[in-house]
């Protein structure tokens, strides 16, 4: 093998020269050389090289054990892996459900054409950008978002593409965020901030510096401190001061506000009270959050007191104390009865009473499917074998679904507990979070967590002192949703193409190595110290008679306040939206709520009464899912939403069954023909037939729930579909069946004309402007930039 | 021994057998594309569908074990209906020619390709049994037919079309100048009587097809001489009448007898010729509707009435075919049609139901894209259009040969034995249920010494990565990319001739469809 090796190689000889394989060699030292190692293999060769060159791939081929075959087949599989150079900076434009509802395809149209990108290229001439569309930031709140490098940007329409790139290419310079170190002054009060992705997202590392910086200059007494989010996503940057008694939460706050905020709370010794009263009527206005010409970051305005109704209806079991814990802080997640349950586990109790515990409590599983836990538990204990596996199935890769990643950022020691718990009852000794490689924050936390618990001897040879033994381990995911089901996953860890197989046997029968594995989502981890804590009965009170205790969701879309929620199952969606959402956006009514993401459907506002729980949901068209929420207003298509989540599974489907592989694709193409006004009689009949056939025959999850979006909404929304036909789009968004006008409220101030990209619009200065409907692109910058709300859609 | 019940019937088997083991075991058919004996199943074509009445889902029965007390259905009309979609999936996106464009505009439907390939291996009798199979009077349509064939031929998008009538013309003169010509095999005689009106070129195909059936036939001819439109119609002034005279005695050889100087409606009635003959088939060339009293049948806005596929008339027992019915120039439609209303005669005579020759569903290409011809000239001999050098416009045999092999093999090397193609059959699947937007390009990957590889006619089975991984090949072939798009191609830029060093005969042979196939035998390359 390794003279045929060579010989390829000296074919390509001219091109080796420019590449020094001395590091791939060093890359392959690290990782191993058998075929588990192959994706942290190819990872970190991207890493260095940031694509994955021909070469290199041969080199791992001649000097370790992998296959061509199985090199290959890894490094085409999953789509984080890059096969031809890229630029210098990636810009990642989320296309999530909430992104893309508004309106992100055109802000990655607006990114190409900005930065003079061909159509069939994702890399400037320069090769200073590479634009890439990316399944879900995770930041659904700040929709539409946009990631270049480790910066975030967001809401960032079409028409701030430019200010974009601009702000990014001024601030080059390398802001570590990196964790904040202890303060070390007594303190006599905490400054709280959170600052997972989506915070960060929203400048909260600039306002958390700043707090670091004053606190330092001023020799304030207050302990500055990084907590897990509170879900409030619509607020952030959120901090929260408590200090002599006091409590108090300022929303969106800015760099410029924290000088005053500090001075409020902890008035340094020796300062005279001589702030100005507006100073304090600033700070007054923060507080109660009217609008304030300071805080213009985002459009969203609204601010509830500490205890306003955003957790009235919520009730906090997954994602408890949230809000007051240092994510890292093990110590205080241990004063908050942390691992006492496992500390039960570990020491006396039995197995299968605590397992019974489980059963009891009604817990399913929060990955969608919703099998119960106990069960599950109780097979792989079952199971007669010498070894056997737990996988913490981290892989949240729906569009609009975020709680995976916020529970793993903010509450990292309560899913290793709900992990090493998982662990000893089912008598797996090794086990591994596989977590998706787009969440570098919730990685890079787990990682340090474990760290800390093993330093603790929390886990280990010796689980809290037991004779217990949980050997823990993190595994990036390289970009694939189809690795979410869970043979994929299985397939993933041991270094394979992430393809599905036809189950039974399930993992708990045979997974990872063809050994019993207990395959648990993360937020199904997260729920279970709690329930060890609390008693089965106290979780089973909580919710249906089927689907008990809480449920976290991540809320986004044409909503007012969005962002991480947990509400207690049975809960109805309309309570979701206007109670714990505060309602649609703008004014708009609500016309559907996207439940399930790409597995799930869409519940029309006349079913906003259903009640979150497994069956019920079913019996809608939907399915409960791993929890993302995107709320729906009458401007959004319910066609382009079908559209969108089947051109997502199609792209994602692993391509083994002809149903999924063949069959998602020619539904998303009926779907593309309709929104471009190319549809045909019996296009919703073939729509409705081959998703009948997609369902029922298909190998695995994702191709059996895929049709889901689109039959969904033909069974809610079907006089959509049929307006389609005749070449309508009632909602005025699919593109090719719009067209974009100006009223007669144009004040001819040419702002349109200006920025309208297509030079669709000609400047006319206090005269009527007009588009030119050949050359206008539908990109939507004229209306978003007119001051005088003049440009309709029809 | 765990037990489940198949269709009904109850079945014990040893613990760890498959649901489709089970099935086979005791004489259950169920279909597979994907599945081989001794490899892992994947269950990726999903055409082994089964119903799981206990779970009440359908499952792929070649990866479903068998557990206690399963009660599985494998003909419902919902497991058929599954197949059925699976195929015109597979179907949608098949990039492949089951027959070549020439064959399938052919009136006559001949199988030119296999015709151009015989000639091209220098075997000029073989190839005038593959053109016989079709067509009764291929020296005769070798000098008048318009060629249509020659219209639909890939080779004229890079230079000229293959010169196909011609070297059809060629394989029969040599036929026709042997002592011994070709006589088509018979099948038994079965005792059964029919009379054909007219011997212009729908009767004289008809007499031709009927004998081969065994089908004893007389043709009444109003005219001193057979041959009709053949010795009148247009471009005949090419056609020496010594050819039509040869080609005629070749039927007369194989047993149809002719009644020259026969009118029938005036020197015979109809009713009387009904009376003698089991069947009639009305061949007598054009005539304007009124004119079709004489026969006493019904007539139709061009001539005869008859239906269009069976070519049955109103009148039990009778069939009119050719220019009887809807009149034609160009006589190997005529011929066509003579051959068809004989096969539905002989299901007529055979207690039958009368379907006509039915046309089973093949796979279609259709036109190409820009630089797609460049992919059918990988292999191609490039020489440009041989014309012949004699006067009479003849090919010399060397001529032909090298003129033959100017044929770019657009059609399928494994249409008999692709699994894809025999099950879309039998379940009736349709081409074009479900239609993409646009196909992919044709693809032939041409640089193995054994095999082709078309990569648009693979179902992504995976047998071949699946031998190759088993055989240990070095580099062996894998699936590149996923989804829609994922392929099947040798790993690290490699070339197919590196993938398959050992295995590419298993490959070929595992291969269910056209994707992988073996080069022609003594094809240079």
């Amino acid at each position: 093998m390794v003279s045929n090796m060579t010989n390829m190689a000296t074919r390509t000889d001219n091109v080796s020269d420019e590449l020094d394989l001395a590091d791939v060699d060093q890359i392959i030292e690290r990782h191993g050389r058998t075929r588990e190692a192959v994706i942290g293999i190819l990872r970190a060769i991207q890493e260095h090289y940031r694509y994955l060159p021909a070469e290199a791939l041969r080199r791992i081929a001649e000097t370790t054990s992998i296959s061509p075959a199985d090199i290959s087949g890894v490094a085409t599989f999953y789509s984080q892996f890059r096969h031809r150079p890229a630029g210098r900076h990636t810009v990642k434009v989320c296309i999530g459900t909430a992104c893309h509802v508004k309106g992100a395809e055109g802000v990655f149209d607006a990114f190409k054409k900005h930065l003079g990108i061909a159509p069939d290229d994702d890399t400037d001439a320069d090769r200073l950008f590479t634009v890439e569309k990316v399944a879900c930031l995770g930041c659904c709140m700040l929709a539409p978002a946009v990631q270049i490098d480790e910066v975030t940007y967001g809401p960032v329409p079409s028409a701030k593409v430019g200010a974009v790139i601009r702000d990014f290419l001024q601030s080059l310079e390398p802001s570590a965020v990196g964790r904040p170190q202890g303060v070390s002054v007594s303190p006599v009060g905490e400054v709280r901030m959170c600052l997972c992705s989506s915070c960060v997202a929203s400048g909260a590392a600039d306002v958390y510096r700043e707090f670091e910086h004053q606190i330092g200059r001023r020799g304030i007494g207050a302990r500055l401190k990084a907590v897990g989010c509170t879900g409030i996503s619509y607020q952030t940057p959120l901090v929260e001061v408590a200090a002599n008694g006091l409590s108090a939460r300022y929303g969106k706050l800015q760099k410029d506000d924290v000088r005053k905020v500090l001075d409020r709370h902890f008035r340094p010794a020796g300062l005279a009270r001589s702030l100005s009263a507006s100073a304090y009527s600033l700070l007054d206005r923060l507080a109660r959050s009217e609008p304030a010409d300071t805080i213009t970051r985002y459009n969203v305005d609204v601010r509830d007191g500490p205890d306003g109704v955003y957790f009235g209806a919520q009730m906090r079991i997954a994602t408890e104390h949230s809000g007051e814990l240092d994510p890292l802080n093990i110590d205080e997640y241990i004063s908050k009865d942390g691992f006492d349950a496992l500390r039960r586990v570990a020491s006396h109790q039995s197995a299968d009473d605590l397992i019974e515990v489980i059963v009891d409590s009604g817990l399913r599983g929060r990955g969608g499917a919703g099998f119960p836990t106990g069960r599950k538990w109780a097979t792989v204990r079952r199971a007669d074998a010498d070894t056997k596996y737990i996988i913490c199935n981290g892989d949240e890769g729906d569009p609009g679904a975020f709680m995976d990643r916020m529970i793993l950022e903010s509450f990292p020691f309560r899913v290793i507990e709900g992990m090493a718990i998982a662990a000893i009852l089912a008598g797996a000794a090794k086990g591994y979070f596989y977590v998706r490689s787009e969440y570098p924050l919730a990685i890079r936390r787990l990682r340090r967590a474990l760290e800390i618990c093993c330093e603790r001897g929390i886990i280990g040879q010796s689980v809290m002192g037991s004779a217990k033994s949980v050997e823990l381990e993190v595994v990036e995911g390289a970009g694939a949703f189809v690795c979410g089901e869970e043979t994929a996953l299985i397939a993933a860890v041991e270094g394979r193409r992430g393809m599905p197989r036809f189950r039974p046997p399930y993992p708990s029968e045979e997974g990872l190595n063809g050994k019993p594995t207990l395959v648990n989502n993360v937020e199904t981890l997260a729920l279970v110290p709690w329930i060890l804590r609390h008693g089965a009965g106290s979780f089973a009170s909580i919710g249906t008679s089927l689907s008990t205790g809480t449920k976290t969701f991540a809320l986004a879309g044409k909503i007012v306040r969005g962002g991480l929620i947990e509400v207690p199952m049975g809960i109805t969606l309309a309570e979701i939206v206007e109670e714990v959402g505060g309602g649609i956006q703008d004014g708009h009514a609500l016309k559907a709520v996207q439940v399930g993401g790409p597995s799930g459907g869409c519940v029309p506002a006349s079913l906003a009464d259903t009640p979150v729980d497994y069956e019920a949901l079913v019996s809608t068209g939907a399915i409960m899912g791993s929890g993302g929420l995107v709320v729906l207003d009458e401007t959004d298509c319910m066609v382009d939403v079908a559209r969108y989540f089947l051109d997502f599974t199609q792209a994602e489907s692993c391509g083994k069954c002809t149903f999924c592989r063949v069959g998602t694709r020619r539904m998303m193409e009926t779907l593309e023909r309709l929104c471009k006004g190319a549809g045909r009689d019996g296009d919703i009949e073939t729509l409705e037939r081959l998703g009948a056939r997609i369902k029922a025959g298909s190998l695995c999850g994702l191709g059996r729930t895929a049709p889901n979006p689109v039959l969904s909404t033909i069974r809610h929304f079907r006089q959509e579909y049929q307006a389609h036909i005749e070449k309508r789009c009632p909602a005025g968004k699919c593109r090719d069946l719009i067209t974009y006008s100006i009223t007669d409220d144009c004040i001819g101030c040419t702002r349109c004309a200006q920025r309208c990209p297509a030079e669709a619009i000609e400047p006319r200065p206090y005269q009527k402007h007009e588009i030119d409907a050949e050359k206008c692109t539908r990109c939507d910058t004229c209306r978003q930039v007119c001051p005088a709300d003049a440009v309709t859609v029809r | 021994m765990p037990r489940l019940t198949i269709n009904g019937k109850l079945f014990e088997v040893t613990p760890g057998t498959t649901v489709l083991e089970a099935a086979r075991q005791n004489g259950i058919d169920i279909p597979t594309a994907c599945f081989r004996k001794g490899l892992q199943a994947v269950s990726s074509c999903m055409l082994c569908v089964v119903k799981d009445g206990t779970r009440d889902r359908l499952i792929p029965s070649c990866a479903a074990a068998v557990v206690k007390d399963m009660v599985i259905e494998t003909d419902t009309d919902e497991v058929h209906d599954a197949r059925r979609s699976a195929l015109e999936l597979l179907l949608s996106e098949h990039v492949g020619d089951c027959e070549g464009p020439c064959q399938r505009v052919c009136p006559a439907h001949m199988d030119i390709p296999l015709m151009l390939r015989t000639i091209a291996a220098g075997r000029l009798t073989e190839a005038i049994a593959t053109i016989k199979r079709e067509i009764a009077l291929p020296a005769i349509l070798g000098r008048i037919c318009p060629a249509p064939c020659e219209k639909a031929c890939r080779r004229a998008a890079y230079d000229s079309a293959v010169s196909i009538c011609l070297l059809k013309r060629c394989a029969a003169d040599a036929d026709l100048a042997r002592p011994e010509n070709y006589n088509a095999e018979s099948a038994a005689e079965t005792g059964r009587k029919v009379a054909i009106i007219g011997a212009g070129p729908a009767g004289l195909a008809a007499a031709w097809h009927l004998r081969c059936a065994g089908i004893s036939c007389t043709v009444f001819e109003a005219g001193a001489t057979a041959g009709g439109a053949l010795r009148t119609g247009p471009g005949t002034d090419r056609l020496p009448h010594s050819v039509i005279d040869a080609e005629i005695a070749l039927i007369q050889s194989l047993g149809a007898r002719f009644e020259l100087n026969t009118r029938v409606g005036h020197d015979i009635t109809l009713d009387a010729v009904r009376e003698s003959h089991d069947a009639v088939i009305v061949a007598v060339g054009h005539i304007e509707s009124k004119d079709a009293s004489p026969f006493g049948l019904p007539a139709a806005k061009h001539g005869i009435q008859a239906a269009p596929h069976t070519f049955a008339t109103p009148v039990e027992g009778v069939f009119a075919a050719g220019s009887a019915v809807a009149p034609t120039r160009m006589a190997v439609k005529a011929l066509a049609d003579g051959k068809r209303a004989a096969a539905s005669v002989r299901q007529f005579l055979a207690g039958e139901r009368v379907i006509g020759m039915t046309v089973p569903l093949v796979s279609v290409i259709g036109r190409l894209g820009e630089g797609e011809i460049d992919e059918f000239m990988k292999d191609a001999d490039r020489s440009a259009r041989v014309e012949p050098a004699s006067a009479d416009n003849a090919f010399k045999h060397h001529e032909a040969i090298r003129e033959a092999r100017r044929c770019l093999h657009c059609d399928c090397r494994k249409v008999d034995s692709c699994v894809l193609l025999r099950l879309a059959r039998l379940y009736g699947a349709e081409r074009q249920h479900y239609r993409g937007l646009e196909r992919a390009l044709f693809e032939r990957v041409t640089d193995h010494p054994l095999v082709i590889y078309e990569p648009g006619k693979c179902i992504r089975c995976g047998l071949c990565i699946r031998i190759t991984k088993a055989a240990t090949e070095t580099l062996g072939l894998t699936f590149i990319g996923r989804g829609f798009a994922v392929r099947v191609d040798a790993p690290l830029g490699a070339t197919l001739r590196d993938a398959l060093r050992d295995t590419a005969g298993e490959c070929v042979e595992a291969c269910p469809t056209g994707a992988l196939a073996f080069r022609d035998e003594g094809w240079a390359q």
